[in-house]
């Protein structure tokens, strides 16, 4: 078993890994750069290292210095959290080359799956359903458009190292295709310095639907349920719940199995999430799989009763799964909202600072993950989120009702959150009734505030 | 606020085996500039640069082989030659021996065969690994057998250095090794054939002042400590601290010893284009000459028609033409005329000087060497190329290019444009009158077509020294003189300021020295010229270029100087 842990990142997460630790006796390194000296995870860990100056890439991006960290300390595993080095195979190799755990997949795994077409490729051969698109890089526009012929138009156009909406186009007609893949290919080249394209079906209307998969180094690979994460804004996830509105019995057992054949066609060892497309009749399409834990999984742990973190450090460890498939029983719904520090009303400028006031609402079924407090400055030199709520009712409806409950109870003051705005979305007659997709906050006022780009 | 005191702890450090985990050797180095541990294997990806602040590593031998050579190409000379101890130095041979194991190579060098985009050359590459790369027998043997064998072979040499200089361990034996690869250096040049060096950190001491420095092409690396003396030695001599970049590859291209320097990443592709510059010989054969410059003098007639009815110029009004602020510079001419202009810089003695630019380039595809002086366009480029006065510096940059036009028989093409050779007190100090007359000297009996241009202003000796040519023309507004019209004005009339009237006795508008048979030709200028019309002006004299090449560079040189030498003592 891992017997000391080094957490390589920040926040709420580190927080959340440190006291899955604390649980466990397992001990715990922090690492935290100079605009973190006083975060709760440096505090809460039972050491913690300073890594560099507050800019990611000179701290939780470098990996040197937290591979020193790590051999001062002694540690014998890393758990990179998510975002930063988290889905870096590079990191993930150097720490098996130095003899430390890293809690996740083989670098191998994490550096296939990262490449959208070899990983599109694995599924493929595994019968995982895909959109329907190019299998081979496209670098010039002429032959884009015929690609784009086959597929059928509307046709997205992705960089194929591409995120975050970055490097991506949508064409409707033929008439527009030129200037969309002209465009993302320029985006592509300047923000990853790649130009390598790729062409697919554009899915109208989806919902996000990932699965959360657990697979041991034993072989035993199960899902637990999905996610609906259709709730976003520019990309970014904001409310994300399991289970979903949208999907039956029936279709969670075959998600689930398609979940599952691809975490066993990529050779995946660890957590993990498989995410879908999933259109209005009920056809899904294999998007792309997560390497790491996600912001989102509390709600998967409260309608499952499972520790992911613990269930990720345990297969680190080599030991196996704590449940089998048959074993796992979704109960009950639960909802997650990010609170960020962002001002809605000011196109979501992110608004650091100090909180002066702060009160998180309790109770049955409510839990709160964060790595703030009162007084607590907020650094502007990381992502805006702040804390998770999570809440955990009997039915859709109750957890709605426990979920605005918890919002309105909520204060946070010193700086702007978008915690009104959430309780809005909750507040949305489409949203109670189960009906949105992906598009939800660009064709929804939600207090007003328009999201259409 | 701090709660670290308050949490209570859940595990007791204390009891934690401590699990032994570290970085392997070979995963990680330290960068000496930045200070920052990076991933070797990065690193390696990068050409060994550090990807953290870009400075450059050293490189191993086995690592330059791969950056600079075809895959595959490398065949390697004279791996097994015997280390002797001339000295009985103490130790010395179980040294090498550790080295040879440590580093896989055999010495401190890796000579041999192989290509650069399909281009064969020898090749040698120093390791700094090996007893700071310096020159002990076997060192020196290997780089003398590969010249000798590339002079054999007819092939082109290029050595990578690094080196602290002679190996002390080896004495006097250490030392005759710089006298025996000059020599074989200078018996390669003899041969007519290309050596080309590419000085690395660091390169110093008795390497230094033997072959690195005699390339035909020196080149080097970014940031590379090039020097003699080393900077330890020459503080402890002098007792004084070194200036800040002293002895580094900007400060030796600054003064005048480097070629130019070249980025990591652009060195193949540069090796390349020096390598094709040398790789097409010009043909030549046995002809009558003036037949031949008959014809394409007639020829010309039509290029350089005039297009367009004689105005009333007076000669000042073609002054103020070449002298205008809006006229092209020799850079804009050499960007449309030729491809791939390659800058070599520097006189070998003292300066790099910014008035002359000089190089080789493509003109339709055959290779040549440009000299040009080079005015600049604004304020601030106009006082760094020291409004194209040329100083004693520049003239012997060209000498020296031109010299080596003529080792590789390549036509020399001059452009003209200066008020007149740099008056200074520096200029006088360095020899301004003996490098105008060395040039003239050396260009009366240079055996490669030379070709010169005056294209705004050829100020006195200062123009002659790029115009003692196999033909001379003038740009139509171009002027041509024994000095400024003011101050011959001033000199004979003791006023300046009757500049105007002394222009139009003077002589010195291209018509009226075509006339005189000081020019061939004058290129006519549709409008006269500014950098928005020079593209469409330019074909004609392109066109010009062209004949000028067909017909004089099928000459021989007996024919090319007897031509030449004509050509003045008539005058």
């Amino acid at each position: 078993m891992i017997q000391k842990l080094l957490i390589a990142n920040r926040g709420e997460i580190a927080v959340r890994i440190i006291r899955a630790c604390r649980e466990m006796g397992i001990a715990t390194v922090a690492v935290y750069s100079e605009a973190d000296k006083d975060s709760l995870h440096t505090q809460l860990a039972d050491e913690a290292v300073c890594i560099g100056p507050a800019p990611s890439k000179d701290s939780y991006l470098n990996m040197e210095r937290i591979l020193s960290a790590a051999m001062v300390t002694g540690a014998d595993a890393v758990h990179p959290g998510f975002g930063f080095l988290s889905e870096n195979a590079r990191f993930a190799e150097v720490c098996e080359k130095c003899g430390l755990t890293f809690v996740g997949p083989s670098s191998n795994v994490i550096r296939a799956l990262g490449n959208k077409q070899i990983a599109r490729n694995t599924m493929v051969s595994a019968g995982i359903p895909v959109i329907p698109g190019t299998d081979h890089p496209i670098l010039e526009v002429e032959e884009g458009e015929k690609e784009a012929d086959r597929i059928g138009y509307p046709v997205i156009v992705k960089a194929a190292l591409g995120g975050g909406g970055k490097g991506m186009r949508t064409a409707w007609t033929r008439e527009e295709f030129s200037q969309a893949f002209l465009t993302a290919k320029k985006e592509a080249e300047s923000a990853f310095g790649d130009g390598t394209m790729y062409i697919e079906h554009f899915v109208e209307h989806p919902r996000h639907i990932e699965f959360q998969i657990l697979a041991d180094s034993q072989g035993n690979v199960i899902h637990l349920g999905e996610r609906d994460c259709s709730i976003q804004r520019n990309h970014q996830k904001m409310i994300e719940e399991s289970p979903s509105a949208a999907i039956s019995q029936e279709l969670r057992s075959a998600m689930g199995k398609a979940a599952v054949g691809a975490a066993k066609a990529a050779g995946y060892v660890n957590a993990g999430t498989i995410e879908f497309l999933l259109e209005g009749d009920g056809r899904f399409y294999f998007m792309e799989m997560n390497t790491r834990i996600q912001v989102e999984h509390p709600v998967t742990e409260l309608v499952t009763g499972l520790d992911l973190v613990k269930e990720q450090l345990r297969i680190a460890s080599g030991l196996p799964l704590s449940v089998s498939q048959e074993e796992v029983r979704l109960e009950g719904h639960a909802i997650e909202c990010r609170i960020n520090a962002e001002n809605p009303v000011k196109g979501f400028r992110p608004s650091p600072g100090k909180i002066s006031e702060l009160h998180f609402p309790g109770g049955n079924g409510v839990r709160v993950d964060t790595g703030i407090y009162s007084g607590y400055q907020v650094p502007p030199y990381y992502d805006s989120m702040v804390a998770k709520l999570i809440v955990h009712g009997k039915t859709r409806e109750e957890a709605i009702a426990k979920m605005r409950s918890a919002l309105g109870e909520t204060i946070l003051s010193g700086i702007d959150t978008n915690i009104d705005y959430q309780y809005e979305i909750l507040s949305d007659p489409d949203y109670q009734a189960g009906n949105f997709d992906i598009e939800f906050l660009n064709t929804h006022r939600i207090g007003g505030i328009s999201n259409e780009l | 606020m701090n709660f670290k005191q308050s949490f209570k702890r859940t595990v007791n450090l204390g009891i934690l085996r401590k699990k032994h985990t570290e970085v392997p050797d070979g995963l990680m180095k330290r960068c000496k500039v930045c200070k920052t541990a990076v991933f070797v294997e990065e690193a390696r990806q990068n050409q060994d640069i550090c990807p953290s602040c870009g400075n450059y590593f050293r490189m191993h031998a086995r690592h330059r082989i791969e950056q600079v050579l075809d895959e595959g190409s490398f065949e390697e000379w004279d791996t097994d030659l015997e280390e002797k101890n001339p000295m009985g130095y103490r130790g010395y041979l179980e040294k090498l021996s550790g080295l040879r194991e440590k580093t896989g190579l055999d010495e401190a060098v890796l000579t041999g065969k192989g290509r650069i985009n399909g281009i064969p050359t020898a090749f040698g590459v120093c390791d700094s690994r090996f007893l700071m790369a310096s020159m002990g027998e076997v060192v020196g043997e290997k780089i003398t057998r590969a010249v000798e064998r590339a002079t054999k072979d007819r092939l082109p040499v290029i050595f990578f250095v690094c080196s602290g200089g002679a190996r002390m361990q080896e004495g006097m034996t250490s030392l005759m090794q710089m006298a025996k690869t000059s020599a074989a250096i200078r018996r390669h040049s003899d041969a007519g054939l290309l050596y080309i060096s590419v000085l690395t950190n660091p390169t110093t001491g008795g390497v230094t002042a033997s072959f690195a420095m005699l390339g035909d092409i020196i080149l080097a690396e970014p940031g590379a400590l090039i020097g003699f003396a080393g900077p330890r030695v020459i503080e402890q001599t002098i007792g004084q601290k070194l200036p800040a970049g002293f002895q580094k590859s900007e400060f030796l291209l600054e003064h005048g010893f480097l070629d130019g320097i070249v980025e990591r990443k652009e060195m193949k592709r540069t090796l390349h284009q020096l390598l094709r510059m040398h790789a097409l010989p010009m043909e030549r054969k046995e002809c009558s000459s003036e037949k031949q410059i008959a014809e394409l003098h007639k020829k010309l007639e039509t290029v350089f028609a005039r297009r367009k009815p004689e105005e009333g110029m007076e000669a000042w009004d073609h002054v103020s033409l070449a002298r205008s602020a809006e006229r092209p510079r020799s850079a804009d001419f050499l960007a449309l005329l030729f491809d791939g202009f390659t800058e070599l810089h520097g006189d070998r003695c003292f300066r790099d000087d910014p008035s002359v630019i000089g190089g080789l380039a493509f003109f339709e595809g055959r290779p040549v060497t440009v000299i040009a002086q080079e005015k600049g366009h604004g304020t601030k480029e106009n006082v760094k190329r020291n409004f194209g006065m040329v100083s004693p510096e520049g003239y012997r940059k060209a000498q020296r290019l031109m010299k080596q036009a003529e080792k590789f028989h390549r036509p020399v093409l001059f452009f003209v444009d200066t008020p007149g050779a740099f008056c200074g007190m520096e200029a006088e100090e360095r020899g301004q009158g003996e490098a105008i007359a060395r040039s003239l000297y050396d260009l009366s009996a240079l055996k490669t077509p030379v070709f010169s241009l005056v294209i705004g202003e050829g100020g006195s000796g200062g123009a002659l020294a790029f115009a003692l040519a196999d033909e001379v023309w003038m740009m139509e507004h171009a002027v041509y003189s024994i000095l400024s019209p003011e101050g011959f004005a001033s000199i004979l009339w003791k006023d300046s300021s009757r500049a105007r009237e002394a222009a139009k006795v003077m002589g010195m508008t291209a018509d009226q020295l075509k006339k005189q048979g000081m020019v061939e030709e004058v290129i006519p200028e549709e409008v006269p010229l500014t950098l928005e019309n020079l593209p469409k002006e330019i074909g004609r004299v392109r066109e010009g270029i062209r004949l000028f090449l067909d017909t004089y560079g099928i000459f021989s040189d007996e024919e090319l100087l007897k031509h030449r030498w004509e050509r003045f003592r008539i005058m």
